[in-house]
């Protein structure tokens, strides 16, 4: 098992090495530049331009470019001493054995070009809040999809099979975006019962991540807690709705499936309790197709974050994002890029793992 | 029951109801009726089924191919998808209770522990994502109030008993780790676990490799008899009933047309049915010939003949045949029940004409 879990952290080097070129290359790719926020300023002459691209190793081929950022190359070597830290060891290694400190692979992922702050540090307070909304969700999603999916398929084409299917299909045709601001509309603008942004209210709560806030929460658990649990109702559910619709379907196709099998009758016939035969014998084996499904569907938390979060203000990476193009500031931009591509990778491997460990039938070897 | 005008039109509803009056009957199917109602309309897959098993005996089930042998066996243990599935009348009487008024969970108890079924798919009756001894066991717990190391225990026994070598490595292992004739032989170890009263084999061996089928033959009858378990076993094969058991129910279009003692059918068939199958058993010195078959088709569930439903491929019918459907009557001075217009007394010259095919045939099949 230990094995197969590396063999398999080993197999995702070769994917995320992939992936980072085709991030450094489609933002090469992009319309404007580093530079292009000083194109409408007649204070920058060319000078001071080309001084502030010389500065960002903007004028080196793009290949040293990519090799910097990646962080196998050190961008205060000659030549071929480029490949080398500056204590001669290979730049790619880690700092403590004698790599370089500069580039992606050693968590440097550059300096905001609007705020000036660095990128990690960017990051380091957005994840967190992207995180929540994340989390809840794929909680919610989780149980949800499995509870109307296992409801649907043992009480199939009964009245409640019937409601699910309807809202299944419904939700499923609803776009991220618009369900969003429609839920906003209804709950927040018209309703007034819930927050229609933000993740705190800033009237009473502290800022999330910061120090005060940790104190909050420790000192009014209940009103730090209720007030994050009003601003993530509207965010999840807009998050969740098309997975939940989507996946309770799946879930109920493969419950279905796993009914019929004869090991189910098999179940039946050994006078196994209706309960022990849906939930033990039948859920059991319908879950490894979703546990797949869900795999692929994960990295959906992030990227449809970006939409969610920036209808509903939510103050994280993919709010971030969003404004961060604005603001041509690519070093962030690269740095979200990179951080998501890592949990893409990170959540399919998870679901590869999962599955060998509910289906004693894959092999790990 | 809007069933109940049909019923009587037919005349084959069952005369007595309750329960058998002899307390050594262990099981009496009386007139069990399993429809289906699908798409195009209602397949009667079962339509009048009777039959008894004694205590301890062995009964064969016999037939073709969607005869209802197997779905007699589900309705038996109320295994059926209802719907599609509808078990329309008739009664089950095991052990002085009627299985058809049982609430789901007094069933539930019989299942696994008085009635145990071995299925014909090894491959996929058991639980991939479960050791086999965490299924054997599961049984054994629900019925014997038992905890899990005490299960465990004796579903190694129950493997020890069906041959199986070093059990205690077996029950640590996967369906998919085993071979199709392991497989069933767990399946048997399984119904085997709680001492059932009454086992249902349907097909047991069909799925199987040949060079298995007679090794879990052979098994099933060691273990019936050791245990003094009942036996119903359902099959397509004449030989594997000729082996196995010591009673037999022949049955055509969801009835039962012939049934009595293995050899009594057998040996001496009284119903042209089980007289036409025997003729198609494939001989060595029938070599080089075409095979003997029984001409024509099961009619078509949405149109059976009014009458006897095995009259058109019959070749002794007569007009009488294409209008009433005899009763399952006894033949006379034999063992055997059949339901056929040739046992009638006076029918004795069409009675001599088969007689005669009978004697011919099972004397070349038996050559």
């Amino acid at each position: 098992m230990i094995r197969y879990i590396m063999r398999r952290l080993l197999g995702a080097i070769p994917t995320l090495f992939f992936i980072s070129i085709l991030i450094y290359g489609f933002v090469l790719l992009s319309p404007g530049g580093p530079t292009a926020r000083f194109s409408m300023n007649p204070k920058i002459t060319p000078q001071a331009l080309a001084a502030f691209e010389h500065r960002w190793g903007l004028d080196q081929p793009v290949p040293v470019q990519y090799c910097r950022w990646l962080g196998v190359c050190n961008p205060d070597g000659q030549g071929l001493g480029v490949f080398l830290s500056s204590s001669g060891m290979p730049n790619f290694l880690p700092g403590i054995v004698g790599g370089g400190s500069n580039g992606v692979l050693h968590l440097d992922l550059g300096v905001s070009s609007s705020s000036g702050v660095p990128v990690s540090d960017v990051i380091a307070e957005r994840f967190p809040r992207t995180l929540v909304l994340a989390g809840v969700s794929l909680v919610v999603w989780l149980t949800l999809a499995l509870i109307f999916g296992v409801v649907s398929a043992v009480k199939r084409y009964s009245k409640i099979d019937s409601a699910i299917t309807v809202f299944n299909y419904v939700a499923y045709s609803f776009p991220t975006f618009w369900l969003g601001l429609l839920l906003i509309v209804i709950f927040a603008a018209t309703l007034g019962w819930l927050p229609a942004g933000g993740m705190w209210d800033v009237r009473n709560t502290p800022i999330f991540g910061s120090g005060a806030y940790w104190s909050y929460l420790g000192q009014h658990p209940v009103s730090a807690l209720g007030d994050l649990g009003r601003h993530l109702i509207l965010p999840v559910a807009t998050l969740v709705a098309v997975s939940v619709a989507g996946d309770s379907r799946f879930v109920r196709a493969s419950m279905i499936d796993a009914m019929r099998q004869d090991f189910v009758r098999t179940a039946r016939a050994k006078g196994v309790p209706e309960r022990g035969v849906v939930f033990r014998h039948a859920l059991r084996n319908a879950l490894l197709p979703v546990v797949t499904n869900i795999g692929l569907e994960l990295p959906f938390l992030f990227t449809g974050a970006i939409a969610t979060e920036t209808v509903f203000s939510w103050p994280g990476m993919g709010a971030q994002f969003i404004t961060s193009i604005g603001q041509y500031d690519y070093p962030v931009v690269m740095g979200i890029s990179v951080i998501t591509a890592v949990l893409v990778v990170g959540a399919n491997l998870l679901a590869d793992i999962v599955y060998a460990i509910v289906d004693p039938r894959i092999s790990y070897g | 029951m809007k069933q109940k005008t049909e019923l009587t039109d037919l005349e084959v509803g069952p005369a007595v109801s309750g329960p058998p009056t002899d307390p050594d009957i262990l099981l009496e199917v009386r007139g069990l009726r399993t429809y289906f109602h699908v798409m195009d309309g209602t397949v009667k897959a079962v339509d009048g089924v009777d039959f008894s098993l004694r205590r301890g005996e062995t009964l064969g089930i016999v037939g073709e191919s969607g005869c209802g042998k197997s779905v007699t066996a589900l309705t038996i243990m109320q295994l059926l998808d209802i719907p599609p599935g509808e078990i329309a009348g008739g009664e089950v009487w095991f052990d002085g209770r009627d299985l058809l008024e049982l609430r789901p969970e007094e069933l539930r108890h019989v299942r696994g522990a008085d009635i145990s079924m071995i299925f014909q798919e090894p491959m996929t009756s058991l639980n991939p994502v479960f050791t086999i001894g965490n299924q054997i066991s599961e049984a054994i717990i629900l019925h014997q109030h038992v905890g899990k190391k005490e299960a465990m225990v004796r579903a190694i026994e129950s493997l020890k008993a069906v041959g199986i070598s070093a059990p205690e490595r077996r029950v640590k292992q996967y369906p998919h780790e085993m071979s199709g004739g392991i497989r069933q032989r767990v399946m048997i170890a399984m119904a085997l676990s709680c001492n059932p009263k009454l086992i249902i084999a349907d097909e047991p061996t069909t799925a199987l490799d040949v060079t298995i089928q007679a090794q879990i033959l052979e098994l099933i009858k060691k273990i019936q008899a050791d245990s003094g378990a009942a036996l119903l076993l359902i099959t397509h094969d004449l030989a594997v009933v000729a082996e196995t058991v010591q009673n037999v129910a022949v049955m055509y279009a969801g009835r039962v047309v012939e049934s009595g003692p293995v050899e009594d059918v057998l040996l001496r068939p009284q119903h042209p049915y089980t007289l036409g199958l025997l003729g198609s058993i494939p001989a060595l010195h029938k070599r080089g010939r075409e095979l003997d078959v029984i001409k024509g088709v099961v009619p078509n569930p949405f149109r059976m003949p009014p009458g006897c439903k095995f009259e058109p491929r019959c070749p002794y019918a007569w007009d009488k045949c294409k209008q009433v459907e005899p009763d399952l009557v006894a033949v006379p001075g034999r063992a055997a029940l059949s339901r056929c217009f040739l046992h009638l007394p006076d029918e004795s010259t069409r009675r001599a004409e088969f007689d005669r095919v009978s004697v011919a045939t099972v004397a070349t099949g038996m050559s």
